[in-house]
């Protein structure tokens, strides 16, 4: 009896332990969207490196690929993953600037289809001030070391390629950390950001193929 | 005289046209002596269910190219699961074989014809199947080529015979050659390499094994 009584306080412990996801209530939703504006608002570059996870349920370990990342504002991005392949993908105006190895090419998403639009939310992702999307509906979240924005896709056409999309921001600086997007398999995509430049001088040829 | 060589080099050159080029040049070998060694083809690339088989693709349709993630793993005895992504991790494809039957689990709306699906199935069940039985087979000086059946077209597995690894596979109809998938291995049973090309349009696609870390 003793035993089930320890089992079942270490359950209820371990359950609000794991439960420390915390939904914020409105003035903290809208200091910290503040928060997230203004710094992107004052941020005028970014250099990031980034590690992908793809996970499948069928798979014994998460696909890994790591890059790095910058943005130049107001909206020049460039994507590049570097292990344990050369791919980059450059965002400008409406076109994709493709780098597959060296093997170049060029996509205009003005008329984009779907799955480029999901790669362009990643991309937009990067800078966390997509609040104001039309498509999704967003809930705000407190845990441990972060706040958490989760991106509900209104659009069904949508919807059957994401479930939802979480952004992790940091709580001291507002930058985001994490990128996870959750496909209805429950399959989903990781991308952890990390050693974070900010504000330095990045020149436009970074941004041409 | 001129006439009569025209005659008989038109007459050469279509009766060639007419037999397979896979097999030329190939010296046939008795069945007999073939049931000394296996009755049966194996591909062990993609046989072991401990590996995850992650490559970097890269797909060539006529004049555009389109990059990805192809994802294999061997889920039962004879269960693949075969996932196409983007650079990005989106899902494009989600193929499922088992045994004989073939369930899409999911595609993206923009690849979802009939048609791109029928050639993604086919090639990645050519890649996959791992045991054919054997109709006839032949050798050459660096190969021992053996011809399955599938469907109503043939393959033909070429073995090195200095290291018995499976380096190409030809599908064929009675008279064209379709389909080539070539390898390129270390391992005997890790391809590092893949190239599929079509022959009757013009698509290609290259996978490159993830490294390990």
């Amino acid at each position: 009896m003793r035993n089930y009584l320890f089992l079942l306080v270490f359950v209820l412990i371990g359950g609000s332990i794991a439960a420390q996801e915390i939904a914020m209530n409105a003035s903290e939703i809208s200091a910290f969207k503040q928060k997230v504006i203004s710094t992107a608002k004052s941020t005028n570059s970014i250099k990031a490196d980034f590690v992908q996870f793809k996970h499948l349920d069928f798979l014994a370990n998460d696909v890994k690929t790591s890059g790095k990342m910058v943005f130049k504002a107001p909206n020049l991005v460039k994507w590049e993953y570097t292990n344990p392949y050369q791919y980059s993908v450059i965002f400008k105006e409406d076109k994709l600037l493709i780098n597959d190895g060296g093997t170049k090419s060029k996509v205009d998403i003005g008329n984009s289809n779907l799955f480029k639009k999901l790669n362009e939310l990643i991309v937009k992702s990067v800078k966390g001030n997509m609040f104001n999307d039309a498509d999704f509906t967003v809930s705000f979240y407190k845990v441990s070391k972060h706040y958490k924005a989760v991106f509900v896709p209104k659009d069904k056409k949508i919807a059957n390629y994401i479930a939802s999309f979480e952004l992790l921001f940091n709580k001291d600086d507002a930058q985001v950390h994490e990128v996870k997007m959750i496909e209805p398999s429950k399959d989903f995509t990781r991308i952890i950001f990390g050693n974070r430049v900010l504000n330095s001088k990045i020149n436009d040829s970074v941004f041409s193929n | 005289m001129i006439r009569f060589s025209v005659i008989s080099l038109s007459l050469v050159f279509s009766l060639t046209s007419c037999s397979l080029k896979t097999t030329e040049g190939l010296r046939p070998i008795d069945l007999n002596e073939v049931a000394k060694l296996n009755k049966v083809v194996e591909n062990l690339y993609f046989s072991n269910p401990e590996i995850d088989y992650v490559y970097k693709a890269k797909i060539k349709v006529y004049n555009k190219n389109f990059g990805g993630i192809l994802i294999v793993k061997k889920t039962g005895p004879e269960n693949h699961r075969v996932v196409f992504t983007t650079e990005f991790g989106s899902k494009l494809l989600d193929f499922q074989f088992d045994g004989d039957k073939f369930t899409k689990n999911f595609v993206v709306e923009d690849l979802d014809k009939k048609f791109i699906i029928n050639i993604l199935r086919d090639d990645f069940k050519l890649l996959i199947t791992e045991k054919s039985d054997i109709l006839e087979t032949f050798s050459s000086e660096v190969h021992n080529v053996l011809k399955t059946q599938s469907e109503e077209r043939f393959n033909y597995y070429f073995f090195e015979k200095k290291t018995g690894k499976l380096q190409k596979i030809i599908n064929t109809t009675k008279r064209k050659e379709k389909v080539e998938v070539n390898f390129t291995s270390t391992e005997k049973e890790i391809a590092d390499i893949i190239s599929i090309k079509h022959n009757n349009f013009k698509l290609t696609i290259d996978l490159e094994k993830f490294k390990k870390e």
